[in-house]
């Protein structure tokens, strides 16, 4: 009997303890909440007085989680308060925006995602919203790409070569792919639109495709630029062309598969939204912010260094029409994906 | 290059972070819910202002800190601080529980060190060689590695083998809940988009021992004993003598080496390491029958191969490019900030940061033991707090540690669930730790078996040696544990059925 009031006991503790934290996260919001509905009125004088939050849909350590703190830093710079970046991670950032897309409208909270997952999400159904749950802020930049690699003595130079050979032997070369992101859109673009008759193997993220690749188990895929590049230069990779609409600004002698197979364009780009709602004036004033924090010779450099390419920022209105004509292209995918 | 490399190494500011990432390493690995994983995602933003040598060598202070730090709440409180320090609990706590924490601990962090130094050693001399090693492990030899990793473990649970079965099924199961691999398809998530991640392993780590630890000593609250264990806890140098020193150097040797291997193969990682290397020790050990009773050689097996787990899991992603767990992953993402591009080129184009990586790794493993052997009396006056106290701040950390994991209060409510579950499951003597142990290798098994059946028509598995003799090994493993395991029963009967004609003519 003790030991049953004893056992009830802990679990009476352990439950208030998790709805301690319940209520307490709850109350919080509901006083932030509260503090928008009386801010929104004047929303464009006071803001910024306090700390914004940005929410990162990728993990510390790629390249979405790396742009998105470097622009929080240089936000901080013309803001004037403190832009804080936190990541919420998983499911190809569709966690995060799911979380957030109808978070507090008071222009304290933000998401730093990529493209080609908030559209590719779409269009592979993970998610059943598109980019206008949300009030787009600003595209600020682009990724150095991902690129068709073969071993360097596999027996085709151009993608048009290993689409043909493909034909020429159904199902033999073995194609690796990373099925629900931008990979497999591409993979997918490659072998409905393009005509290739791969063996498609999923071979996981980046890394694992690079360990199928060298480790022969196949025979093409494809990986970012800076994954490949030391391999391409060393002389084990081959670079058949770059999955981007054209090439990288500072690596350009490239073909892009466009060229071959014209829908076949995943250009991801970095990219800053807000919860649904947001008031205009703060949309407009947070972009103002990026475009000014964009502007130095300090973010030039970063860029050039870290994605290859010059910076591409974009206003409020550029940044829209542009993730609608990618999403009309992703959303053309979709019979096959 | 090595000579730049020790001088940006022995900068001021660099072994100030070294030692600053050492102490918050071993704080984040001791604290259960907190991993060495959180403590580098948590650290590495602020690397991005720092140099190439600073930020990589503060990270991998906070890797080899956070994984050794894990040993100090799995001996002193049973609750494992990291995923690497499960088997640590098996016969670390038992020679606390004797007295003999400051053994215990002694012994985990000497060896610890001694790991972490093989593993070191390995990755500097060999690392190219063994890449070809791991390159060589694709589809077919990781689903045969996993299936043979997991029955080696089941089987060796002893008589319990059919309860280690349910359990490691069940972490399998458990595992599946999430978007599938290959297709994406979310299952068992019921709509909850929370789900779609599928369960954290550290919220199921932290559910299984840390919840359930509480609640059954809640179980004796009411009893009226002591609440201290007033255990001689003092503590003479490192805790153990020479000589049992000397008798540990096989056994030390032979877990770091399994657990660099296991380092090398990308995706398996610290957690699995330690059991199989324990499993290892105990049944090539001459006293297989004192292992869990509170002996050193099981401390040392399972501390020994986690901490030989980070020089392995460095190999392949200095000389490939290609991290082998969560923690390795940040790791990449921290040098490809600073420009450094792990890969074939990386001592050709960024020697010095390859060399800057290894020295700052033995100075983080050396402030790693100085530290830990300084703070073992702090330490082991933890055990003078009364556990009526303690355990509730344990909770509320293990709380902290399911939130910051994804920001998601969602995962202190399954950290609960878990809890409950493993309560019954102790209730009821199913071993938990097969489970944590199905949960890893399960989705591994699952994602290399889809590939495999993709890949089988244009590449049949008689192509591949190492598949087919990693599955007779598992063949092996199974009816030679089958086969014991009824003597054993058959044994047990009849000296119950013997215990009983005693008692029968006693009376």
């Amino acid at each position: 009997m003790k030991r049953m009031f004893a056992l009830l006991l802990t679990l009476a503790m352990v439950l208030s303890l998790a709805a301690c934290g319940g209520s307490s996260s709850s109350s919080s919001s509901s006083t932030s909440s509260s503090s928008s509905s009386t801010e929104t009125s004047s929303a464009d004088e006071g803001w910024p007085g306090k700390t914004i939050n940005v929410y990162v849909t990728h993990a510390a350590g790629g390249d979405t989680d790396y742009m998105a703190r470097q622009l929080c830093t240089a936000l901080e710079g013309v803001l004037g308060v403190s832009v804080v970046a936190t990541n919420v991670t998983g499911s190809n950032g569709a966690t995060c925006m799911q979380q957030y897309k109808d978070g507090d409208k008071d222009g304290y909270t933000f998401i730093a995602t990529n493209t080609a997952a908030l559209n590719g999400n779409e269009a592979t159904g993970m998610v059943d919203f598109g980019y206008d749950a949300f009030e787009p802020v600003a595209v600020y930049g682009i990724q150095s790409g991902e690129n068709i690699v073969v071993p360097a003595d596999a027996p085709y130079d151009t993608l048009q070569e290993l689409i043909d050979a493909s034909i020429a032997n159904p199902g033999q070369i073995k194609y690796g792919t990373s099925t629900g992101g931008g990979v497999y859109i591409q993979t997918c673009v490659l072998t409905n639109l393009g005509g290739a008759q791969f063996n498609i193997i999923d071979a996981g993220d980046g890394a694992n495709r690079l360990t199928a690749l060298l480790g022969g188990e196949v025979d093409a895929t494809s990986l970012p630029y800076s994954t490949a590049a030391d391999y391409i230069e060393n002389g084990q990779l081959k670079s058949l062309c770059t999955c981007l609409s054209k090439a990288p600004d500072l690596i350009p002698n490239q073909p892009a598969a466009s060229d071959t197979v014209p829908e076949l364009k995943i250009d991801t780009e970095y990219v800053l939204l807000a919860p649904k709602g947001t008031p205009a004036e703060i949309v407009e004033a947070m972009n103002a912010a990026v475009l000014e924090a964009t502007g130095t010779d300090d973010w030039n450099t970063m860029v050039n260094d870290y994605c290859f390419q010059n910076p591409f920022v974009l206003n409020v209105e550029d940044t829209i029409a542009n993730l609608k004509e990618q999403r009309d292209l992703f959303q053309s995918f979709v019979p096959f994906l | 290059m090595i000579l730049q490399g020790l001088t940006e190494v022995l900068q001021p500011m660099t072994i100030i972070l070294i030692a600053i990432g050492t102490v918050v390493g071993i704080v984040f690995g001791s604290i259960p819910g907190l991993t060495a994983t959180m403590a580098i995602v948590m650290f590495l933003p602020v690397t991005y202002s720092m140099t190439a040598s600073e930020g990589i060598s503060m990270l991998m202070a906070l890797y080899i800190g956070g994984i050794s730090g894990g040993l100090i709440s799995a001996i002193l409180l049973n609750i494992p601080g990291t995923p690497s320090s499960v088997a640590t609990c098996f016969d670390g706590k038992p020679l606390a529980d004797k007295g003999e924490a400051g053994k215990a601990l002694g012994t985990g962090v000497v060896f610890s060190f001694i790991g972490t130094i093989i593993g070191i050693g390995l990755l500097m001399v060999l690392a190219p060689a063994l890449c070809d090693f791991a390159l060589k492990f694709q589809a077919y030899e990781y689903c045969a590695l996993t299936v043979f990793s997991l029955s080696m473990v089941i089987a060796l649970t002893g008589h319990d083998m059919p309860k280690g079965l349910i359990s490691a099924v069940l972490g399998a199961l458990l595992a599946t809940v999430g978007l599938a691999p290959i297709d994406s398809k979310p299952r068992f998530t019921f709509g909850l988009y929370q789900l779609n991640n599928g369960f954290a392993l550290v919220v199921l780590l932290i559910g299984l021992f840390a919840i359930a630890e509480v609640m059954s000593y809640a179980e004796t609250v009411r009893q009226n004993q002591d609440f201290t264990i007033r255990s001689n806890v003092k503590i003479k140098g490192v805790g153990f003598t020479f000589k049992e020193f000397v008798g540990q150097i096989r056994n030390a040797i032979v877990s770091a080496l399994i657990g660099v291997g296991i380092g090398i193969l990308p995706g398996i990682g610290g957690g699995v390491s330690c059991m199989i290397s324990y499993t290892v020790s105990k049944n090539t050990s001459k006293h297989r029958e004192l292992y869990g009773t509170g002996i050193m050689d099981g401390v040392v097996a399972s501390e020994a191969a986690n901490n030989g787990t980070i020089g392995g899991a460095m190999i392949p992603l200095l000389s490939l490019g290609i991290p082998g767990d969560a923690a390795t992953a940040m790791l990449l993402g921290g040098l490809q900030v600073h420009n450094v591009a792990p890969g074939p080129l990386i001592y050709e184009k960024s020697g010095n940061v390859v060399y800057a990586i290894f020295f700052a790794m033995v100075l983080s493993a050396i402030f790693m033991m100085l530290f830990m052997l300084l703070g073992m009396r702090f330490f082991v006056s933890v055990l003078k707090v009364p556990k009526n106290y303690l355990l509730p701040v344990v909770v509320v950390l293990c709380a902290i540690g399911a939130i910051g994991n994804a920001n998601m209060l969602f995962d202190t409510y399954c950290m609960v669930g878990f809890g409950l579950m493993s309560y019954l499951l102790i209730k009821s003597k199913v071993p938990t730790v097969p489970m944590i142990l199905g949960f890893i290798l399960g989705p591994t098994f699952e994602q290399n078996l889809r590939r495999v059946s993709q890949l089988t028509s244009s590449d049949p598995f008689w192509n591949h040696p190492i598949f087919c003799v990693l599955i007779i090994a598992t063949v092996f493993v199974v009816i030679f544990s089958v086969r014991s395991n009824l003597k054993d029963a058959k044994r047990a009967e009849q000296a119950e059925l013997e215990a009983m004609q005693k008692a029968g003519s006693d009376e």
